[in-house]
């Protein structure tokens, strides 16, 4: 049925531009660019017999020279004192909590002989349930960052010596507060009960002491909205799991909003049919979001007029509850009949409904309160007993901060993982924290607030420290260190205790003093504090370890129970009214999936990892509607002028985002920074910032600040600007490549969608040994559920990490020369009308009878798919390699054997999926590619099993093979039968919607077998007999039938 | 009992009888070598220096002869049943810590050891420093290598030269107006260099056949002698910061290997023993006897390492500067190359020999085998995978039983699965 839809990656593919299709044509876009590379050092090409025999003899000679190297002598330095749980060669894995954001997923760190390599999430944690994101994976990377500080600064001068510095700071502290002066802790949204302990102990201290909590991006409209209308200010826990109908107002909640591992844990599982049903998934948003490209239905909104969107929906809610209406003079219906679509679906799964909204008015805020309490939602979906304490920061009280500042009635300021210099825009913070008499900052880099700042007494790294977590009321976590300090830095909660002079004694190790090594870290004095603190619940060494080993404490009764709601929204009329009144073109400000807040402005994976949406890695970027591209006549490379106020950036590259709303225009947050490093910028190095900085356009609105803002003007710029976009880099010529259809269609026939006739085959080979069923051996194959995949990326940044895949950067990307062995491919259909529409002319003729408006741009359908080496049984590229440098393995592996390939590519050209990827540098090496692989500290996160590439060979996904040979070898050492083998690719392992699944075809009992006989399961271009180890899963939507 | 055997009974014991007069009468102080050695002695005594228990030079002085052999060959009698006062005093002395008892000793061979102690000669008081030499692994075969590459290189540079040099001449013969005659009188190269007819064959089909045969034989001894060779460092033997001998340990003490290659059976590395493992030993033995009182100059090593003080208080013995010891690795895989020790030795039951070859009659340790790929692939291809005895191969055992074909069988009808056989050749399986 719906195999006729037209699938496409990109508007240059659609509009079959002359460029992409001659670049497509090519498997390496660009021959070696050797004639600029020797023109520089003026040596010609065009070469003569003479100089062929000068290089020659030179060759020669070099060759000859250089053999004569000594082989170099190696060294191996055991242990003086080897650690008892410490194995040379083998991991060890900690539990740990992630401190890259506030969600506080548990986590399981992967440590090789004392250093931490890998990052995956705690199967027992309530809010990962053993999933990642990418941000949370990519944070290793932080720990091995020689651009942290490496010992506190004063006046910008480093000093190691903290104890000089703590009683500097501490007398200086202490004449504040004895002359009653105001000192704050500006932190951003700190839930772990010792830490606020330990900033009571500050208090206590210095007792004009106020701590305020300030999040990067505000939730205090969702804080706000609860405390009116339930009396507690917390965010509540959304249980996606449990709600058959979710509607999201531009709440981006499977990619950056509140806690999306945890959402995507909950989510995921409902989005596969069963008998018992299949959640349906509503998105209203501007722009093209991960969470917008999963749902069912998709309707563009104009952000701005998002009260009037929920005002309507609850009233059509409310008249069937017969409730009070919002009184809104009701113009028309909104985006075609979806308010009516929406509220009868929410009416119909009444209790099971979830009803979510990103926007930070506390008015909008208190309509989705209303509409989820019309619903009886809070019994079932949202729990605001256990609420969330992941975020919980005040944007009135840090402008209140500011303004005392600014009047000189703070006169001592403290930083504590925040930066508003950078967050808050503009000048006036950095201005603000000179008038301080004294000014700390406890960031672990040199950031925009660290460099105002007097002191900075650098904070660790979260592996490298003691801390506990309570994201949730009665959830409880712990955090342990994984390696020793890699820098003279100190945790912040030990540097406010003993600026309070608070610090627990501590018993010296005795090996520790010696010099010895020692594995103990209990010297931090941050442990004991915390164990002193836990002293009631765990009374001794053995219950704080346990829990330790777990991670976390048991969690308690969950369920949640009706709150008293003292709301009334009715009025809300003129709010609403006044809403629906706005014009003029929408700047939506949103957070983007990898670098979100931009408090990893510094990490090159956040960077390198493609844009789950749009595919554009290194750089923001203006989103435009294709209404507007074609007003303005913009096409990609294209850059624009955007003015909001007195905030003008000049030249910012545009993006023509099929999806995204009329009247709006979208720049992501994140980026811009200017002291991150020489990954992120950094004016004091010299280094470019990526992207532009768009928090100077976030406005507040009634103490609130506001990511939608309406009346941005946008004028065409002078420039052109290539962004590093790789969604039609590896362009498969519009073969059939994914499938879909609806649930309805599904129920009657399994197949639905899938039920293409088979190629019939004609083979004169018969079926290799190893694969045929009862062979005594492995047979490895993956299984991945389209349903399950919402394209966050996380698998990508996790691949790059277990296997040394390269950082390769913005300009070898724009060269197609991206090196992940695994990508998403992202593709959009039109869906306008309820037509799919299959041919280049159809679309032409579509877009001429629009008036304009191009209402089918906006109206785009999306399928992620994940792609990486298939591992065909019989595959194309183990045929024409001339040096056998990639064959078969009898467990079912395409084997790719480094050491013996020459680099020809012809297994890269003959490769129909397009997995393959040529080294084409020593990127390790190489300062060309400063991305942390270039120093010996950088290095550390190396994984020992594999093998790190260098120049001139191909590389490819191996389905892990280091991981498949460990579990082997594990088994075979315990002697367990072959299906007791529990490999887990680095993809599954990090995967939070559980959509990749890896095993052995040949367990009948593996996950895998059985998702194999799934009626949907397809492989992709199944007609070219190379008979894939990748199954994929029919994209199933919960949508009317057409 | 017969006169006969009486007689004989007689006679030995006259002999014995006069054997050992002839022993009291003078002790021997080789014999008594022999007996410090063998009684291990010096594992606690040292003659100049106090250890586990007191210097012994002089002690002939100290104590009488009798007294030493009661003490000597029972101290726990001598203290507890005799109760003699100078023995408990010696006893607590020491700690409490009781000597060895050994009753197997006569008392004339105790004074042998006595006779020993007292004459054994001083100490020297200068002991030569140990010179350190480099440590570079003993690549031989890159010098042919060169050597060869070398002589190319020259013989060439001699073909250029004469090229050059033949066609100054001509240049010069043409500008002095030589005839053209001349040159067509002159021989061409081969002719003057081969006899008869030979030389007046076509020179291209002659100068292609020298080629092949020289090319032939350079690269006949290029590949037997260098290029196989390049980077094999078989027969490597560096000298290691400390002299540990693995014949000493391996051979004579017969200790385990995996007593200090604990992990091998575990992980991929079997791991050079921390210096805890050392010390569980070299604690206690110092090897005092061997040098003169001084602790072995290898085995203060390993203390210096550790910034250890056997002579400290006891709790304050381990300092704070303590120095990892840079043992320089002998077998280098590349990087691109994976091997697991567990697997071969926990999984495959192979002995450390079949690799390391005899290590427990190595001085020094040298690489025994090529570590090259073809190696490898000989034992994957030749070595017994046990597939009885392991659950994980189950299924690929009832396999092998069910097969007719007979590629599973020996010549005498046992099962054989070679690593081969199961996939053991596969690339991946070591490359990734």
């Amino acid at each position: 049925m719906s195999s006729n839809i037209k699938y496409w990656k990109g508007e240059e593919e659609l509009s079959r531009d002359p460029k992409f299709l001659a670049a497509q044509k090519n498997e390496f876009q660009e021959d070696l660019p050797l004639d600029e590379i020797f023109s520089d050092s003026g040596v010609e090409l065009q070469s003569n017999r003479r100089d062929f025999l000068k290089y020659f003899g030179f060759s020669v000679t070099a060759v000859a020279l250089a053999a004569c190297y000594k082989t170099q002598v190696r060294h191996a330095v055991p242990y003086l004192v080897k650690p008892e749980d410490v194995t040379p060669g083998v991991a060890n894995y900690y539990r740990s909590t992630c401190g890259a954001c506030s969600s506080a997923c548990g986590i399981e760190v992967k440590v090789r002989e004392g250093r931490p390599i890998k990052i995956d999430g705690n199967p027992d944690s309530v809010i990962s349930k053993g999933g990642s994101c990418a941000v949370g994976q990519a944070s290793i990377l932080s720990l091995y960052d020689t651009e942290r500080l490496a010992n506190p600064t004063v006046n910008g001068s480093e000093n190691s010596d903290w104890t000089a510095i703590d009683s500097e700071v501490a007398s200086k502290l202490k004449s504040i507060a004895s002359a009653n002066g105001k000192i704050v802790i500006l932190s951003n949204s700190i839930h772990s009960p010792s830490t606020l302990k330990s900033i009571e102990a500050f208090k206590a201290a210095y007792p004009t002491t106020e701590h305020v909590m300030f999040d990067a991006v505000s939730y205090a409209g969702i804080l706000e909205a609860n405390e009116a209308d339930f009396g507690k200010r917390v965010i509540p826990t959304y249980h996606f799991d449990k709600a058959k109908v979710i509607v999201s107002f531009a709440a981006d909640f499977l990619g950056t909003w509140i806690s999306p591992v945890e959402f995507t844990k909950g989510y995921s599982p409902n989005r596969i049919p069963s008998k018992d049903g299949m959640s349906k998934h509503i998105q209203f948003e501007s722009n093209l979001s991960t969470t917008g490209t999963n749902a069912d239905y998709r309707f563009p909104m104009k952000t701005s007029q998002e009260a009037l969107y929920l005002a309507s929906l609850y009233n059509a809610i409310a008249s069937a509850a017969g409730a009070k209406q919002i009184a809104v003079a009701q113009q028309g219906e909104l985006a075609g009949n979806a308010i009516k679509k929406t509220a009868d679906a929410l009416l119909a799964a009444k209790g099971a409904s979830l009803v979510v909204s990103g926007s930070n008015e506390v008015e909008n805020q208190k309509i989705v309160n209303a509409i989820n309490m019309l619903l009886g939602n809070y019994n079932a979906t949202i729990n605001l007993n256990n609420y969330s304490k992941q975020y919980q920061g005040s944007d009135k009280k840090t402008a209140e901060v500011l303004a005392g500042l600014q009047n000189g009635s703070v006169q001592g300021v403290i930083f504590y993982n925040t930066n508003p210099v950078y967050n808050l825009g503009k000048d006036a913070w950095s201005e603000a924290i000179k008038k301080a008499k004294v000014s700390i900052s406890l960031a672990s880099t040199k950031d925009e607030t660290a460099s105002a700042c007097q002191y900075v007494m650098p904070d660790s790294h979260f592996l490298e420290s003691w801390n506990d977590a309570e994201p949730k009321l009665g959830v409880y976590q712990f955090t342990q260190p994984t390696i020793g300090h890699v820098f003279n830095t100190r945790q912040a909660q030990w540097t406010l205790l003993s600026l309070a002079n608070a610090v627990p004694a501590v018993e010296k190790d005795p090996l520790a003093a010696k010099g010895i090594f020692s594995q103990k870290f209990t010297s931090s004095p941050y442990y004991l504090f915390i164990k002193n603190n836990w002293s009631a619940t765990l009374s001794n060494d053995e219950a704080f370890n346990a829990a330790l080993e777990q991670g976390m404490l048991a969690v308690g009764d969950m369920t949640p129970a009706a709150p008293s709601y003292a709301g009334d929204v009715s009025t809300l009329a003129t709010f609403v009214t006044n809403a629906s009144k706005s014009s003029g073109l929408d700047l939506v400000l949103y957070q983007a999936t990898g670098v979100r807040d931009g408090a990893h402005g510094n990490n090159p994976w956040l960077h390198e990892m493609p844009d789950p949406v749009s595919k554009v890695s290194w750089d923001n970027y203006v989103a435009v509607p294709k209404s507007l591209a074609v007003k303005m006549n913009l096409s990609d490379g294209d850059t624009v002028n955007v003015k909001l106020g007195d905030v003008v950036y000049n030249n910012v590259p545009a993006l023509v985002q099929p999806g995204q709303a009329n009247g709006t225009v979208s720049l992501a947050l994140g980026y811009g920074r200017t002291h991150a490093g020489k990954v992120g910028g950094s004016v004091d190095k010299g280094y470019a910032s990526v992207g532009v900085n768009a928090y100077p356009f976030v406005t507040s609105i009634a103490g609130n600040r506001k990511y939608v803002i309406s009346g941005v003007e946008i004028t065409k710029g002078d420039e052109t600007y290539a962004l590093a976009q790789t969604q039609t880099h590896h362009s498969i010529e519009g073969r059939d490549i994914v499938r879909e259809s609806n649930f309805e269609a599904w129920k009657s026939n399994p197949k639905a969608g899938n039920d293409k006739p088979k190629t019939h085959v004609y083979t004169v080979w018969e079926k290799a040994e190893y694969r045929k069923d009862g062979a005594p051996n492995h047979l490895w194959a993956m299984a991945i559920d389209l349903n399950a995949c919402t394209g966050c990326g996380t698998c990508v940044v996790s691949c790059s990490i277990e296997n040394n895949v390269p950082v390769v950067g913005r300009d070898e990307i724009r060269l197609r020369r991206e090196m992940h062995w695994i990508r998403i491919d992202r593709y959009y259909a039109f869906n306008s009308k309820n037509e799919s529409v299959t041919r280049e002319k159809e679309i032409s003729k579509i877009d001429s009878s629009d008036n304009g408006e191009y209402s089918h741009w906006e109206n785009v359908s999306v399928i992620h798919q994940p792609m990486m080496c298939q591992h065909c049984a019989q595959a194309p590229c183990e045929t024409v390699c001339p040096v056998l440098a990639t064959t078969h393995s009898s467990e079912g592996l395409n084997q790719m054997t480094y050491n013996r390939c020459i680099g020809t590519k012809y297994c890269g050209n003959n490769c129909p999926y397009k997995v393959r990827r040529f080294n084409w540098f020593r990127y390790n090496d190489n300062d060309n590619f400063d991305f942390h692989f270039n120093n010996p500290l950088g290095k550390m996160v190396i994984n020992p099993d594999v093998t790190v590439r260098t120049r001139g060979v191909m590389e490819k996904c191996s389905f892990c093979v280091q991981r498949i040979q460990e579990g082997k070898l594990k088994a075979k050492r315990e002697g367990k039968s072959p299906n007791e083998v529990e490999v887990k690719t680095a993809c599954m392992k990090a995967c939070p919607a559980n959509a990749i699944v890896f095993g052995d075809l040949h367990n009948p009992e593996s996950e895998v077998s059985k998702l194999y006989k799934n009626e949907r399961g397809f492989t992709v271009l199944e007609e070219l007999n190379v008979q894939s180890s990748v199954m994929y899963m029919t994209k199933i939507r919960n949508t009317d039938n057409v | 009992m017969s006169s006969n055997s009486i007689k004989t009974w007689l006679l030995s014991a006259a002999i014995a009888c006069s054997i050992t007069l002839h022993a009291q009468s003078k002790p021997n102080a080789e014999e008594g070598k022999k007996l410090y050695e063998a009684n291990n002695c010096g594992s606690c005594h040292a003659l100049d220096k106090k250890v586990v228990g007191p210097a012994l030079r002089g002690v002939q002085t100290r104590r009488s002869n009798e007294w030493l052999v009661k003490w000597i060959r029972n101290n726990e009698q001598f203290r507890k049943v005799d109760k003699d006062p100078d023995a408990i005093a010696l006893y607590n002395d020491f700690g409490g810590a009781a000597m060895n008892i050994f009753t197997n000793l006569t008392p004339e061979q105790v004074l042998n050891i006595v006779e020993y102690i007292k004459t054994a000669p001083e100490p020297k008081k200068d002991v030569p420093a140990n010179t350190n030499k480099t440590d570079e692994p003993a690549d031989n075969s890159s010098t042919i290598y060169i050597l060869l590459l070398l002589v190319l290189v020259f013989s060439s540079v001699l073909l250029v030269l004469s090229k050059v040099k033949n066609t100054l001449k001509r240049v010069e013969a043409e500008k002095n107006g030589e005839s053209e005659d001349s040159n067509k009188s002159k021989k061409g190269f081969f002719e003057k260099i081969l006899p008869g007819d030979l030389g007046k064959r076509n020179p291209i089909v002659l100068t292609l056949f020298t080629i092949a045969i020289v090319g032939g034989f350079l690269a006949y001894v290029g590949f037997k002698f260098s290029i196989t060779e390049v980077g094999v460092q078989k027969g490597y033997a560096p000298k290691q910061p400390i002299a540990y001998s693995h014949k000493l340990h391996a051979g004579d003490l017969k200790i385990d290997c995996k007593y200090c290659h604990s992990t091998v059976e575990e992980s991929k590395q079997a791991s050079i023993p921390s210096l805890n493992t050392c010390m569980n030993c070299h604690k206690g033995v110092q090897l005092t006897d061997k040098y003169n009182g001084e602790i072995s100059p290898e085995i203060k090593k390993i203390y210096a390492a550790l910034d250890y003080n056997p002579e400290a208080k006891p709790g304050e013995e381990y300092g704070k500067n303590p120095k990892p010891i840079k043992w320089v690795r002998i077998h280098n895989l590349p990087d691109h190359a994976y091997f697991n020790h567990s697997q071969h030795v926990k999984v495959g039951k192979l002995q450390c020999q079949s690799c390391h070859g005899p290590i427990e009659k190595m001085e020094v340790v040298q690489q025994y085998s090529t570590l090259q790929m073809g190696w490898c692939i000989d034992c994957h291809r030749n070595a017994n995978v046990d597939v009885e005895n392991n659950n994980y191969y189950k299924a690929l055992h009832e396999k092998v039983k069910a097969d007719k074909s007979g590629k599973y069988l020996t010549a005498d009808g046992k099962i054989r699965v070679t690593p081969a056989m199961n996939g053991g050749l596969e690339c991946s399986k070591c490359h990734y």
